[in-house]
């Protein structure tokens, strides 16, 4: 058995495509992921936040003290025009005049006079995805609304002292349980694994198809079963193989997951990835490397029984394509929002491992969870090999 | 020494397969299986080369596979040096040696790579390997490109490196699949000094050819198979006595004439 590994060993390490798959895209594809998680993530949201809207206000004068606030608002430059009604305000908008157009009613001085409530209208496209435009408004008119109750309640002879109590009867407080890190765990944990197990599937692909179908298109299949060794030992050769380069491409993963995400991080504005992982310990990604290992070995029997089974290069790569994408399936349901890691889901193969690395990621993993996980996927591990060793010594399968 | 007895091997068909109409023609094809093999017997001595001959499709691939033990048979026997391949397989696999025209090699290895691994899946001892290897070098004129990838070796060079791997373990009999099909003429004149060189050494071997003049000049006995049954099975001479002028090709038809005949009679 060690005779095969060895020399499976040494042509792949002679392949320049293992290379690239194994070990240079993971070294690389996590400073690319980080890098555009914190540029694009920073820099749109400092950009929303400090976008000047382009405003006009309809009837300013019946509220002066709300139109000089908002002229004098950072983030709202006003425009003038002359269009009143709705229908035009909304066109106007479209044709990118203005951003933002506010209507005041044309009686609400009078209406101030009579106590009565008075309706405004503010219009603009709200299909944005970050709204601080309208949050922005809502502070100014928050605190012109606050003004006015306090005029009023004024006017009819309340204590000043009391006046806080009245305007806000009950103020409340927010306090968070949750560390920063969970927060950032639960955002970006599940993007974290569902880059490692691919990655798993990825570095063990190309070995599994080069051993099996590779074989049996070179023409060598044949020899190898006539040797005296046993069909069980050429399967677990060539098997452990495969493991070696999906463990290699794992462990190739995490540890650049590590160092980069450090690097990454030690750069001035990249805070969101600096904090993300200055909470992850070495202990945290040996665990996570060790929930990759039995998926591995899942991917590698999986694999190497499709390659056994194709008869050419191609085939193979048909076959195991669908595969991947099967794959994906359970690593987009891991990621949908309110998955959690419960018994039910621990048993789900690959969502658990994806939402296991999440809950590492985030700092509040149940061991015991973890370890049902492992142990699950350990047993389905040794089945997916026991089925590979049975379909090696089929006729149909080798003989197509 | 090779001993055949009333060999026999089906394929199971899947439930959906449809059988074109040449196919439905071919009396071994049943509504389960396909029965490639149906009754093949033949002996080779010690130092006899044997032709295996038949037209495409007649079950000489799937018999050799047998004698090889890279498939099991459904019945008959087959015995090799008294060591019966089917129930002691990795006895007797120590006995053989397999080459056919498209065996390939591990394209990033070395022919000594190559010629080793078989050589140590066959159990040997490192320094009896080395010294195996040299010899067969210096008997195929292989030393220049020992340390070569078989990925930049000619056809001649490759064919070479394959032949020295299929006897690397010095075994007691050769098998050859149509080892010269697709192969330029320098190439096969490698092979078939090669088996010249057994037949001189006293080690049986038994290929399948198409080619009546390697027939002509090699082969001891010869053994015709068609639709999985062996129609022919003597020495060369019974061969050519076959047809009048002596003449191999009408030797060939005339028999597998006669069995088209005796399966209609049936």
């Amino acid at each position: 058995m060690w005779q095969v590994y060895l020399k499976e060993l040494t042509e792949l390490m002679r392949d320049k495509k293992t290379l690239i798959f194994v070990i240079l895209l993971p070294i690389f594809i996590f400073p690319v992921i980080f890098g555009v998680m914190g540029l694009v993530l920073s820099s749109t949201t400092n950009t929303a936040m400090q976008a000047e809207h382009r405003y006009v206000i309809i009837n300013a004068e019946q509220a002066p003290k709300f139109a000089d606030a908002l002229f004098y608002h950072k983030n709202f430059k006003q425009v003038k025009t002359d269009k009143t009604s709705e229908a035009d305000l909304v066109a106007a908008i479209r044709n990118d005049e203005f951003d933002v157009a506010i209507v005041i009613p044309a009686d609400f001085s009078a209406k101030r006079q009579a106590v009565e409530q008075s309706q405004w209208q503010i219009i603009y496209n709200q299909s944005s995805q970050f709204d601080f435009m309208y949050r922005y408004f809502a502070e100014v008119l928050g605190n012109f609304n606050e003004q006015l109750q306090r005029d009023t309640l004024m006017q009819l002879n309340v204590d000043p002292a009391n006046l806080a109590a009245i305007i806000k009867p009950v103020d409340v407080q927010k306090v968070d349980t949750a560390a920063k890190r969970e927060n950032i765990g639960e955002k970006f944990g599940a993007v974290i694994a569902y880059i490692l197990i691919p990655l798993c599937l990825l570095g063990a692909s190309y070995p599994a198809i080069d051993m099996g179908a590779g074989e049996k298109e070179r023409g060598t299949l044949e020899t190898l079963l006539i040797c005296p060794i046993s069909r069980v030992s050429i399967v677990l050769g060539k098997f452990f193989t495969v493991l070696t380069t999906g463990l290699v491409g794992a462990l190739i993963t995490v540890g650049s997951f590590g160092i980069w995400g450090a690097i990454i991080g030690s750069f001035a504005g990249m805070a969101v990835v600096q904090e993300a992982m200055s909470a992850i310990a070495i202990t945290e990604l040996i665990l996570i490397f060790s929930l990759l290992l039995p998926i591995s070995a899942v991917f590698a029997a999986l694999l190497l029984a499709i390659s056994i089974y194709a008869r050419t290069f191609k085939e193979a790569q048909n076959y195991i394509s669908p595969l991947s994408i099967m794959i994906f399936l359970p690593l987009v349901a891991a990621m949908m929002p309110g998955v959690e890691l419960t018994t039910k889901t621990a048993l789900v193969p690959i969502m658990n491992v994806a939402l296991a690395i999440k809950e590492l990621i985030k700092g509040t993993a149940d061991y015991g969870l973890l370890a049902l996980i492992f142990g699950s996927t350990l047993v389905l591990a040794s089945v997916a090999i026991g089925f590979c060793v049975h379909w090696f010594q089929q006729e149909k399968v080798l003989f197509r | 020494m090779i001993d055949i007895q009333d060999l026999a091997k089906a394929f199971a068909l899947g439930k959906n397969s449809k059988l074109s109409d040449t196919e439905k023609q071919d009396v071994r094809y049943s509504k389960e299986a396909f029965h490639s093999v149906r009754n093949v017997s033949f002996s080779c001595g010690a130092g006899e080369v044997l032709g295996l001959l038949g037209p495409n499709g007649a079950g000489k691939t799937t018999t050799l596979r047998m004698l090889s033990t890279a498939l099991k048979p459904d019945a008959g026997s087959v015995l090799l040096n008294g060591v019966d391949v089917l129930k002691q397989p990795v006895k007797a696999r120590q006995q053989i040696g397999f080459l056919s025209a498209d065996t390939g090699l591990y394209g990033k290895l070395t022919a000594f790579e190559n010629i080793a691994y078989f050589g140590r899946l066959h159990g040997m001892k490192e320094d009896a390997l080395k010294q195996r290897i040299d010899e067969l070098f210096t008997l195929l004129n292989m030393h220049d490109f020992a340390n070569r990838r078989a990925d930049n070796m000619s056809t001649g060079m490759k064919q070479k490196t394959a032949i020295a791997r299929a006897v690397v373990h010095s075994p007691k009999v050769v098998i050859l699949d149509e080892p010269t099909t697709g192969l330029d003429i320098m190439t096969v004149q490698t092979v078939l000094d090669f088996i010249k060189g057994l037949k001189a050494a006293g080690t049986p071997v038994i290929f399948s050819t198409h080619h009546l003049d390697e027939v002509a000049s090699l082969c001891d006995r010869v053994v015709v198979i068609d639709k999985g049954i062996s129609a022919f099975s003597g020495d060369i001479g019974q061969f050519r006595a076959l047809t009048d002028n002596g003449d191999l090709r009408d030797a060939f038809l005339s028999v597998l004439n006669s069995a088209t005949n005796q399966q209609g009679a049936a």
